[in-house]
């Protein structure tokens, strides 16, 4: 965040009046293949509310401010703390996570309007409520994971630097919450699971990628996670555009893992062409 | 699942799937990039040429000169077809047609993330695709002789290189010459073309440049991405310079003026071509 | 073809453990979780996960010593094998994450560092970050998603368990519902592992996540499952109150320096740094001099409770008094505490560098849970010991099977054959108070160690010889189509017209939530329970009656919330009557009409059963393995977990 962003939310949340009504307009779909609307609720602002805290009270009483009564808004949400990643979405018009999202500094004045939508690379399954398990798949597909000898007692694992605990830590609070995909203009909504595994796996996955060849046993799948990064849909398809680096909630540094792994697979290319 | 054994079962552009984009990246600077580089420093040489201006001589007068000697240098290659075909047209294409199904995988989104490298990356992809329109125009119009394309129909003649160059920017026909020929509307939109033509290859390369150096893994931290970023820019900043006083100064020749320079140039070293008696 | 599986309830860290251990021995496991399993509740445990280690160990600290502050910090309420046990693996454990790669901070030289934490005289606390839970979930999803891409796991993730399937007196599988497809059907298993979690959710808002609602638990609860010591619910002295939860603010916080005030004068609207030192009524510091802001945190809790609700003096005359660091040098702060800082910051939008922070207590765990039994171990001393004196020698040489029967085919069983509970949902280990950085260890405990039993239980004779895929459908077929009627009766009840209040399920949940914040949680007296049960039974025939606001048959959410409730109001009611049995104070359970603990009477589990006829839960009491140490007073604040030394310690978040 910006100094200025910061000045310029401290001063909407200065101004902004508890007890104000303000708007919230919702995309609405009531499932995969139905049209889609937006409805809009006005919702009255109590101290500290948020969007989770706003539909919820819409699903109390859901009335549209023209009076016709509809059904609860739909959406996904765990934590409300912003470190599970669930409430993620497109508050206006760019992606995030709901819980931490203050109304008192999207809307601090009466009658102010935010807008909804669900996130726009997956598949939308009711409402605000997308389908994200091709992230968990890219997980499968990049085998992000220690291949340890199971899970009986065999002493401590490797020794480690502070700096590289710390590089590790900083990859590993990943929430897979989506916001870098959805913000990224090479990744695209992709449907059908027969497609996932040559379409772009994006910057989550690449940070996850690094995360465990960063790890002295899990570098022994390096190789593995490393061709799958030189195929289709890997880290050669990045086009640079570094969104995900902005709109990471964690700032997990996405564009220096991708750089990173730009690196690896260049070396294991030319050992690929030379040695093996 | 997918993982390394699935391998096998791919087709030979899936398997050289890497190597097809690491090729692309690297003839976007080999030789493409410094092509344009030694391009653009010969066409330019219409201005830098008169730093080289001689006792007595039109500033003018040496530009045109150098720029025929140039022109003529790169003419005296030696199997320079072959050279052309293998170090230009083929990397080109490969370049270009690689480079618009790659750029056919994603979709801009900077009206919602306006940041400053999300819109370097839709223009990225905006000037691939001007930038291939223009280079056929460009090598329709100036090597194929496509007249039929251009507003004054005159073909640019090596032999006369600013003087019929200076013609084909005005839009202006060889007969119009010994009448002092002005700018036609399609010669404005011709020039005007060159200028978006030039300017947005010359971002690509810059660009593309930067990015490449992420691509291999040269740049990692952000902070050698913003030096090589600076690297870069001060690159395109002098590409640009160079692109435009060529672009400005062929745009602001005489075509009668370079006609009379050339012939007395060529005087030195043989009858004069014919107008139109084009050897390619 | 192996046809014997296990179906295990719950993504956490003690289900996924849970899974990793089951799926390694070569058993299917079906994993259900109502969420993708990464984002299950154990991703907000902040604090770090408490093992002896070598360095304690040479200062005098032992697994003995563990266990001992675990009892005491507990209130002598555990059942004491299993928690040897556990504190005898706990190194175990820790370098099995290791190698799991999870990142725990590190020292210079490379090895893990460890932390200081309440109810400790030694650094025992192992940490990643300020989420260390988020990093040991993540480590064991990892593990799991190993196994799932080698078909050994499947996971069934937004599926909502429904019901536990009973045949014989055996659990033989689940009803669960797809919550996107509202499916609802029989899955077959030959144990069943509940790793479900806490019911935060039953006191409407609270620290835990918007899935902690304990209908899993309730469910099994009122299939005939006991539930053990309900009442004993942990309140945390300092959360930051919001509109849709309350998020935790560490007693680092206090430990750095932070100031507990009020306004003198009630309804003073002035800003708090307007507010002159004279006008500031610092309430710790005044009543308990010696140890001011760092009383222990049942005081802590109590106090801040009393000033608001009892004396209406809190900050703009609402639940909340001012946590102060703004007398601290803003950098020092950002050095020490930037973790937290960051969150209030985030979610308050203020900066509490310069502002005071606004808080107040929450609930935050259960201790209650299923009741489950064990095997004991080895160790069977002629008779309890006294009070191990911190740093001397151990009785002990923490070897395996001291303190249960590794691989015993009850261990963590409930009273119902082949129900297993793991971690939070289960009463086990902490008695009437959890120690901080001991829920993470007791979770992946119970997923390894108790993963085992579930393990021999299923490949026991007399399992393995009547695999529940043999069996016949009628009873997976009945208890599938009762929950699909039920199911289909609730969604019929949605209707387009203005629903009354009374009926509305969100407001019933509502009401609920603030009923029992207001009777169950930090101070607790005869009449206030009665009057709690009144209002529990007002709500159940209220919502007898309830009214959907949404008839669709598709990721239906206002459904599932519905549903839920009825089961809240169970849990619920468990809770209160077991505060009202239990007529003495321990632990987190505070009577102010009972003041003082009662061994004689009160060391006994309470266990509260349900009877299906007439829908409501009856409490017995039970005796407790107290035959390792004997119960002494706790002297170490008043009835919580922090020892008066630990004001010096920085204690990070728990």
């Amino acid at each position: 965040m910006t100094t200025t962003d910061h000045a310029a939310r401290a001063a909407a949340r200065r101004s902004a009046k508890p007890g104000r009504k303000v708007l919230i307009r919702v995309k609405r779909c009531e499932g995969p293949g139905k049209p889609s609307r937006f409805e809009t609720f006005a919702v009255t602002i109590e101290r500290g509310a948020n969007i989770i805290s706003c539909l919820q009270q819409i699903a109390a009483n859901p009335v549209t401010v023209e009076g016709t009564r509809t059904t609860p808004v739909v959406w996904d949400s765990g934590c409300l703390e912003e470190v599970c990643g669930a409430c993620t979405m497109i508050i206006n018009g760019k992606v995030r996570q709901s819980c931490s999202c203050l109304i008192d500094e999207y809307a601090p004045a009466e009658g102010d309007v935010i807008t909804l939508e669900p996130m726009s690379k997956f598949p939308v399954v009711r409402d605000l409520w997308v389908d994200r398990s091709r992230m968990f798949h890219n997980l499968k597909r990049l085998r992000a994971w220690v291949p340890i000898d199971g899970t009986y007692s065999l002493g401590a694992g490797p020794r480690e630097s502070p700096d590289a605990q710390e590089a590790r830590y900083k990859l590993s609070t990943c929430m897979t919450c989506g916001c870098c995909l959805d913000a990224c203009p090479q990744f695209l909504l992709a449907e059908s699971p027969a497609s996932w595994d040559t379409s772009f796996v994006g910057a989550q996955a690449f940070g996850q990628a690094l995360l465990f060849n960063s790890h002295s046993t899990g570098a022994q799948l390096k190789n593995d996670r490393l061709e799958v990064l030189m195929g289709p849909g890997g880290v050669v398809d990045c086009g640079n555009a570094q969104n995900c680096v902005k709109v990471c909630p964690k700032e997990i540094p996405l564009t220096e893992a991708i750089a990173s792994l730009g690196r690896a697979v260049t070396i294991r290319g030319f050992t690929r062409f030379f040695t093996s | 699942m997918t993982t390394a054994h699935t391998q096998s079962h791919q087709g030979p552009l899936d398997r050289n799937y890497f190597l097809l984009r690491r090729l692309h990246s690297l003839t976007g600077v080999v030789p493409i990039g410094v092509f344009l580089l030694f391009h653009l420093t010969t066409n330019a040489s219409v201005v830098w040429g008169m730093l080289d201006s001689r006792e007595g001589e039109a500033l003018r007068e040496r530009g045109v000169r150098t720029f025929q000697n140039e022109v003529d240098f790169i003419h005296s290659t030696p199997f320079l077809f072959l050279v052309e075909i293998f170090g230009l047209w083929l990397p080109i294409a490969f370049h270009s047609i690689l480079g618009l199904y790659y750029a056919k995988t994603g979709k801009g989104n900077t009206a919602s993330y306006g940041w400053a490298a999300n819109r370097r990356y839709s223009l990225q992809r905006l000037s691939g695709y001007v930038g291939v329109l223009f280079l056929f125009y460009h090598v329709a119009t100036l090597r194929w002789h496509w007249t039929f394309l251009m507003p004054g129909g005159v073909a640019w003649d090596g032999e006369r290189a600013a003087s019929t160059l200076a013609l084909v920017l005005r839009g202006a026909s060889e007969a119009a010459l010994e009448a002092g020929a002005s700018y036609t509307l399609g010669g404005v939109i011709v020039s005007l073309f060159y200028m978006l033509g030039v300017s947005l290859l010359v971002y690509h390369f810059a660009n593309g440049l930067w990015t490449a150096a992420i691509t291999w893994g040269l740049t990692i931290s952000q902070k050698a991405q913003q030096r090589w970023g600076v690297v870069c820019a001060g690159l395109g900043v002098a590409l640009m310079a160079l692109a435009w006083s060529s672009l400005l100064g062929f745009m602001t020749l005489d075509p009668k003026d370079a006609a009379a320079i050339e012939r007395s140039h060529s005087g030195h070293k043989g009858p004069a071509m014919q107008l139109g008696d084009s050897q390619h | 073809m192996s046809e014997l599986r296990v179906i295990v309830v719950g993504g956490g860290l003690a289900g996924l453990a849970a899974a990793v251990r089951i799926a390694e021995a070569g058993l299917p496991v079906d994993l259900f979780s109502v969420v993708p399993v990464k984002r299950s509740h154990s991703v907000c445990a902040q604090g770090g996960i408490n093992a002896c280690n070598e360095v304690a160990r040479q200062q005098g600290y032992s697994e003995y010593e563990h266990f001992d502050e675990t009892i005491y910090g507990g209130d002598f309420l555990a059942d004491q094998h299993p928690v040897l046990e556990m504190a005898n693996w706990a190194p175990r454990i820790i370098d099995l994450l290791d190698r799991m790669g999870v990142p725990f901070n590190r020292t210079s030289e490379g090895y893990r560092d460890l932390r200081l934490f309440g109810g400790s005289l030694f650094k025992r606390t192992h940490f990643a970050g300020a989420t260390t839970g988020q990093q040991l979930i993540y480590a064991l999803d990892e593990q799991v998603r190993r196994y799932e891409s080698e078909g050994k796991v499947t996971k069934y993730e937004f599926w909502e368990f429904l019901a536990p399937v009973l045949c014989d007196g055996r659990c033989v599988g689940i009803v669960a519902q797809d919550m996107r497809t509202m499916q609802t059907r029989a899955f077959r298993a030959d144990a069943v592992v509940m790793a479900t979690g806490g019911c935060g959710l039953v006191f409407g808002k609270s620290t835990n996540s918007i899935i902690c609602n304990g209908a899993a638990a309730a469910r099994c609860f009122r299939a005939g499952a006991h539930y053990g010591n309900p009442e004993m619910i942990q309140v945390h002295p300092t959360a930051i109150p919001g509109a849709d939860k309350l998020r935790l603010m560490s007693e680092s916080a206090r430990g750095e320096g932070g100031r507990v005030w009020v306004p003198r004068r009630r309804g003073d609207t002035r800003a708090p740094r307007d507010i002159a030192e004279a006008d500031r009524f610092y309430f710790l510091e005044e009543k308990y001099p010696a140890y001011g802001n760092i009383v222990p945190r049942d005081i802590a809790t109590r106090e801040i409770f009393d000033i608001c609700v009892n004396q209406g003096m809190g900050v703009s005359g609402e639940n909340q008094v001012y946590l102060d660091l703004t007398h601290k040098d803003p950098d020092y702060l950002t050095r020490k505490l930037g973790g937290i800082l960051e969150i209030y910051e985030k979610f308050v939008g203020e900066d509490p560098r310069y502002t005071p922070m606004k808080i107040f207590p929450a609930v935050h765990y259960s201790m209650g849970g299923l009741w489950t039994t064990y095997t004991p171990g080895s160790y069977a001393p002629a008779a309890p010991r006294t009070k191990h004196k911190s740093g001397s020698a151990p009785p002990l040489n923490a070897a395996i099977g001291q303190g249960m029967q590794p691989g015993a085919l009850n261990n963590a069983m409930t009273n119902i054959q082949g129900l297993y509970a793991f971690g939070e949902v289960s009463f086990a280990y902490h008695g009437a108070n959890r120690l901080g950085a001991n829920a993470l260890l007791s979770c992946i405990f119970d997923g390894l160690f108790c993963g085992s039993s579930v393990v021999n239980y299923v490949r026991s004779e007399g399992v393995s010889a009547r695999p529940a895929s043999g069996m016949q459908p009628g009873a997976f077929d009945a208890a599938a189509e009762g929950q699909v009627k039920a199911g289909a009766a609730l969604l019929a009840t949605a209707t387009d017209a203005p629903g009354d209040k009374a009926t509305n399920p969100y407001v019933i949940g509502k009401e609920l939530g603030d009923e029992m914040t207001a009777a169950c949680t930090v101070v607790r007296t005869e009449a206030r329970l009665k009057q709690c049960l009144v209002k529990l039974a007002e709500l159940k025939d209220r919502y007898a009656k309830v009214q959907l606001s949404d008839g669709a048959g598709w990721s239906n959410q206002a459904f599932g919330y519905a549903r839920a409730v009825g089961d809240m109001l169970a849990i619920a009611e468990a809770i209160a009557k077991g505060a009202e049995v239990r007529k003495e104070s321990r632990g987190a359970h505070y009577r102010t009409d009972f003041p003082d603990r009662n061994d004689a009477e009160f060391t006994k589990t309470t266990l509260a059963s349900y009877d299906a006829t007439s829908g409501a839960a009856s409490i017995s009491l039970v005796p407790i393995d107290a035959s390792l140490i004997v119960p002494t007073a706790r002297t170490y604040g008043k009835k919580d977990t922090e020892k008066p030394e630990a004001k010096a310690q920085p204690a990070g978040a728990v």
